[in-house]
C-alpha cells in the first residue's frame, strides 16, 4: 500500500487516474525578490500539479504571490529554487532558446491589452499567428472565427483607437488564443468586460480546454466566472493555502453525504472534510486495515473494490464487498476500539482517508451526532 | 508577407514621424551644405586650372596657391619647348590686381564711391589663348589692346556691374581702372574664382603687365606645356625635369649640371589638382571647418532621431514586452526598430536632396561659389544618413531590450 501523506484528496490527482499528462508540475518552488538584506521571499515551497485541459483559477489577496507564480510558469521570470516543469520542460536552468520556443506554445492575456495602435484588430491577432508560422488561409479563418466569437465580427479591421476598452481586451484575448496554445495564462481576462462578453470569453476557454486540450490558468477576482474552474488555487503570503479540484471535491461531498452521520452537514462542512482527506492507493491483495489493529483513519473508496473479512474463532469469513463511494473504518474511530474487521483490496484501488482527530472534530459539530451514530451502528450487522 | 510593423508604426503616428523626418531632413541638408561647401573649396582650387589647356605645368617651387603663384624665368618655357615630346609651350600670367568698380551711368555723383576690389588678373596670348573652352578662346581674340579686358560674370556685385547684380552684355564698353591704368570691358566670360578671390578678369600679356606692374613679363607665373599625341605625361615630365630643373645628387662628386637651386618644378595635371586640393582642404582651416560641420550635422541628426525612436519605444514598451512574452526574439524587435531607422533615413533623404539641390543653386548664385551636386556627394550623404539613423536606432535598442514581459502581469 502506498500512502501519499502530502497529496490531498481534493487535489483531484486521482480523479481521472494518474495517466493524464501534467501540463504543469511545480515542486518545492521558492522565489525571492531583492538582494542582500532587502531579499524577501515571495513564494514558499509551492507545490502544484495541473493536468492537461484543466481550467485553473488562482485567487488570493494582492501580494499573495499568485502573479509571481503565474509569471514563473509563463517563463517570464527565472526560476531560482525548486523545480517547475511546464509542457514537459524543466524551467530551472532552461536556456534562452528553450524558453523562447516554449513561449510560442503558450498564450498570454494580460490585464493591459497592449495592442499595437498602428495595427488593426486583425493584424494584432495575426502577429501571434505569424510567429506560430500558421498557414495564411488557416490563420485568417481562425482569426475571423475568434473575433466573431468574441463579438468583434464587425470590428475586425478597426484600429485600437476606434475600439472600446472591452473590445480591445477581447482582441488581446483572441491574440492569446489564435495559435492554439497548449497553455493559456490570463490575468483578469474578464475584468474590463460586461457580464455577457465575460461569459462568452470563459465559454470559449471551456471549449478550448475540452476540444483542444488547452490548459488555462487565470488570475481573477471575478466571482461570476468561478463556475468554469476545474481547480481553484488559493494563495496567501506566498503559500498555496488550498488547491482544490472543484469537481473532485463535489464528488467527495456527494459520497460523504451518503454516510448517514454526515447527511445533515452543510456543504461547507463537507468541503472542509474533503479538504482534510488524503489519498491512499492500493493494489489487489493489499491489506488496508487488519482486524485487531488500533484504528487511526476513516476510509472512503474513490475507486476499486475491497473485501470485508471478519476473523471469528480462527475462521476468516468474508462478510461484505464494498465499492466506489462506500466507506469503512469508522467504527474503530468512534468507539476507540481496535479494528473489528480486515479489509483487503480486491483490485487496484484508491482511497481518501480522514485522520482520527479530524474525524472526531467533524462529529463533535453535530449534537445529534453521537445518537445517530449509535443507531447507525446498531442497524449494522 | 509578414506584417510590416516598422512601416505601420511610422505611418500610424504621423506627427512623430514628421518630426523625425524633419530631424533627419535637417541633418541631411546640413550635411549636404557642408559637403557642398567643401566641394566648392576643392573646385575653387581647381576650376581655373580646369579651364586651362595643358598636360604639364611649370611653376615656381615656392608656389603657395592660385593667387600666390610666385614666378620663375620665362626661358624655362622655351627650354622645355625644345624637347621633341612638347607640342606647344606657353607662358601664362596670373596675379592679384586692383579693380575699381566702374561708375554706373545713372549714378548720382555723391553716391559713387569708386571702391577698389582685389581681382584675379589673367594674362593670355589672344592669338593662342591657353584655354580649353571654345567660348573663352573666341572671346580672348578680342584682347587686341592692352587696355581691353574680359570680365568674369561670376564676379561679385560690388565689382560694379551696370545692373547692380552681375556683369552682362550691357557692361561691354564700360571703362574703369585696373591697377594703375584705365581699361575697357570688351567681353563677358564665365570663369569662376571660388574662394580665392571675388572676381576675375582676363587681359593680354601687356594688359597684365599694366595691371601688375611689379612683375616683369620675363618672370612668368605658369608655363603650360601641351604634349604631342601618344606621349606619356610621366615620361615627358621626367624629360622636362631633367632639362629645366636638374636634381642635384647630394653626394655626387661630379659638378652639378646647374649650380643654382632649381627655380622651376614640373607637374602633371593630376599632381596640380592634387596639390591644390591638399592646400585648400587640408592646409587651410576651410576643409577642416566643413569636415567638422559634417560631424556636427551627424551628431544633431543622431540626437533627433534617437529622441524620436526612443520616445516611440517608450510609448510601446508594453506592446514590445508582449511580443517578447509571445516568443518573439530580441532579434525580431531589433529588426523592427532598425527598419524604422532605415525607413526614416530613406524617406527623409528624398526631399532633402531636392531642397539641397535648390540651396546649392541659390547659394551658388548668391555667393559665386561653385556648389555642385555630384553623385559622389549624393551617395556619400545617403550613406551617412543611413549610418546616422542606424546609430540612433542602435542607441534606442538598449531601451527596447529592457522591456520586461514579467512587468505585464
Amino acid at each position: 500500500m502506498t500512502a501519499f501523506a502530502s497529496l490531498p484528496a481534493t487535489s483531484g490527482a486521482y480523479s481521472q487516474g494518474p495517466a493524464v499528462p501534467k501540463t504543469i508540475k511545480v515542486s518545492q518552488l521558492n522565489h525571492y525578490f531583492g538582494e542582500g538584506e532587502l531579499r524577501k521571499q515571495a513564494l514558499h515551497q509551492n507545490n502544484l500539479e495541473v493536468k492537461r485541459g484543466e481550467i485553473v483559477i488562482m485567487t488570493g489577496p494582492s501580494g499573495s504571490g499568485k502573479t509571481t507564480l503565474l509569471t514563473l510558469i509563463g517563463t517570464l521570470r527565472t526560476v531560482q529554487e525548486g523545480s517547475l516543469k511546464v509542457l514537459g520542460n524543466e524551467l530551472n536552468g532552461a536556456s534562452r532558446d528553450e524558453i523562447v520556443a516554449l513561449r510560442r506554445e503558450m498564450g498570454f492575456i494580460f490585464q493591459a491589452h497592449n495592442l499595437f495602435e498602428s495595427l488593426t484588430a486583425f493584424q494584432n491577432v495575426n502577429m501571434a499567428a505569424e510567429l506560430a508560422d500558421m498557414e495564411r488561409g488557416l490563420a485568417k479563418e481562425r482569426i475571423d472565427y475568434l473575433l466573431n466569437r468574441l463579438g468583434l465580427g464587425h470590428r475586425i479591421h478597426y484600429k485600437p483607437k476606434s475600439l472600446s476598452g472591452g473590445q480591445k481586451q477581447r482582441v488581446a484575448i483572441a491574440r492569446g488564443l489564435v495559435h492554439s496554445p497548449k497553455l493559456v495564462l490570463a490575468d483578469e481576462p474578464t475584468a474590463a468586460l460586461d457580464e455577457h462578453s465575460g461569459r462568452e470569453v470563459v465559454t470559449l476557454f471551456q471549449e478550448l480546454a475540452r476540444d483542444e486540450g488547452c490548459t488555462i490558468i487565470m488570475v481573477t477576482h471575478d466571482n461570476r466566472i468561478l463556475d468554469v474552474a476545474d481547480r481553484i488555487v488559493n494563495m496567501v503570503d506566498g503559500y498555496i493555502r488550498s488547491d482544490v479540484a472543484v469537481h473532485e471535491t463535489s464528488v467527495i461531498c456527494e459520497f460523504l453525504r451518503q454516510f448517514p452521520l454526515f447527511s445533515d452537514l452543510s456543504t461547507s462542512t463537507l468541503t472542509d472534510i474533503a479538504d482534510k482527506m488524503m489519498v491512499q492507493e492500493a493494489v489487489a491483495g493489499d491489506v488496508i486495515i487488519r482486524q485487531g489493529d488500533p484504528g487511526e483513519l476513516f476510509y472512503l473508496i474513490r475507486s476499486g473494490q475491497v473485501d470485508v473479512i471478519i476473523d471469528e474463532d480462527g475462521a476468516a469469513n468474508k462478510v461484505a464487498e464494498l465499492g466506489e463511494g462506500q466507506y469503512f473504518g469508522e467504527a474503530a474511530l468512534l468507539r476507540d476500539e481496535p479494528r473489528n474487521a480486515t479489509i483487503v483490496a480486491r483490485s487496484k484501488a484508491v482511497f481518501y482517508t480522514l485522520g482520527k482527530a479530524d474525524f472526531k472534530d467533524v462529529l463533535s459539530r453535530s449534537k445529534t451526532f453521537v445518537d445517530e451514530l449509535r443507531s447507525v451502528l446498531a442497524s449494522r450487522t | 508577407m509578414k506584417t510590416p510593423l516598422a512601416w505601420k508604426n511610422l505611418t500610424h503616428n504621423k506627427v512623430r514621424t514628421a518630426v523625425a523626418l524633419a530631424g533627419v531632413g535637417f541633418a541631411v541638408i546640413l550635411i549636404f551644405m557642408q559637403m557642398g561647401f567643401k566641394g566648392a573649396v576643392r573646385k575653387t582650387a581647381t576650376q581655373i586650372y580646369d579651364a586651362l589647356d595643358f598636360d604639364l605645368m611649370l611653376r615656381s617651387p615656392s608656389y603657395l596657391h592660385l593667387t600666390e603663384p610666385r614666378s620663375f624665368p620665362r626661358e624655362r618655357v622655351y627650354q622645355a619647348a625644345s624637347l621633341p615630346e612638347i607640342a606647344l609651350a606657353q607662358p601664362f600670367y596670373l596675379g592679384l590686381s586692383e579693380w575699381q568698380a566702374p561708375e554706373p551711368d545713372d549714378a548720382p555723383l555723391d553716391q559713387y564711391s569708386g571702391d577698389w576690389r582685389g581681382i584675379i588678373t589673367i594674362g593670355v596670348d589672344p592669338h593662342a589663348p591657353a584655354f580649353r573652352r571654345e567660348d573663352l578662346r573666341e572671346k580672348s581674340t578680342l584682347l587686341t589692346d592692352p587696355r581691353f579686358v574680359l570680365i568674369d560674370n561670376r564676379s561679385k556685385a560690388d565689382f560694379g556691374p551696370q545692373n547692380g547684380k552681375r556683369f552682362s552684355e550691357e557692361d561691354i564698353g564700360v571703362e574703369t581702372a585696373l591697377g594703375s591704368g584705365r581699361v575697357r570691358i570688351v567681353g563677358v566670360v564665365t570663369l569662376g574664382t571660388g574662394l580665392a578671390a571675388n572676381g576675375a578678369c582676363i587681359a593680354n600679356y601687356d594688359g597684365f603687365a599694366r595691371a601688375c606692374p611689379w612683375q616683369p613679363l620675363d618672370e612668368i607665373n605658369f608655363g603650360l606645356l601641351k604634349l604631342k599625341p601618344g606621349v606619356d605625361p610621366q615620361a615627358a615630365k621626367a624629360q622636362v625635369q631633367r632639362l629645366v630643373a636638374p636634381m642635384v645628387a647630394p653626394n655626387s662628386m661630379a659638378p652639378a649640371a646647374s649650380s643654382t637651386p632649381a627655380d622651376t618644378e614640373v607637374l602633371t595635371r593630376a599632381e596640380v589638382n592634387e596639390r591644390e586640393e591638399y592646400r585648400w582642404v587640408v592646409q587651410t582651416p576651410l576643409g577642416k571647418i566643413f569636415n567638422l560641420g559634417v560631424w556636427v550635422a551627424l551628431f544633431v541628426g543622431v540626437a533627433i532621431v534617437y529622441q524620436v525612436l526612443s520616445t516611440d519605444i517608450a510609448n510601446m514598451m508594453g506592446e514590445y514586452a508582449t511580443l517578447k512574452a509571445m516568443g518573439y526574439p530580441n532579434r525580431y524587435l531589433a529588426t523592427v526598430v532598425l527598419q524604422q531607422s532605415v525607413l526614416l533615413a530613406l524617406v527623409g533623404y528624398v526631399p532633402s536632396i531636392i531642397i539641397s539641390w535648390g540651396l546649392y543653386l541659390f547659394v551658388g548664385a548668391q555667393s559665386g561659389l561653385p556648389m555642385v551636386m555630384t553623385w559622389q556627394i549624393a551617395v556619400t550623404v545617403l550613406a551617412l544618413a543611413v549610418v546616422m539613423c542606424v546609430l540612433s536606432g542602435m542607441a534606442a535598442l538598449r531601451k527596447l531590450f529592457q522591456a520586461d514581459p514579467a512587468d505585464l502581469f
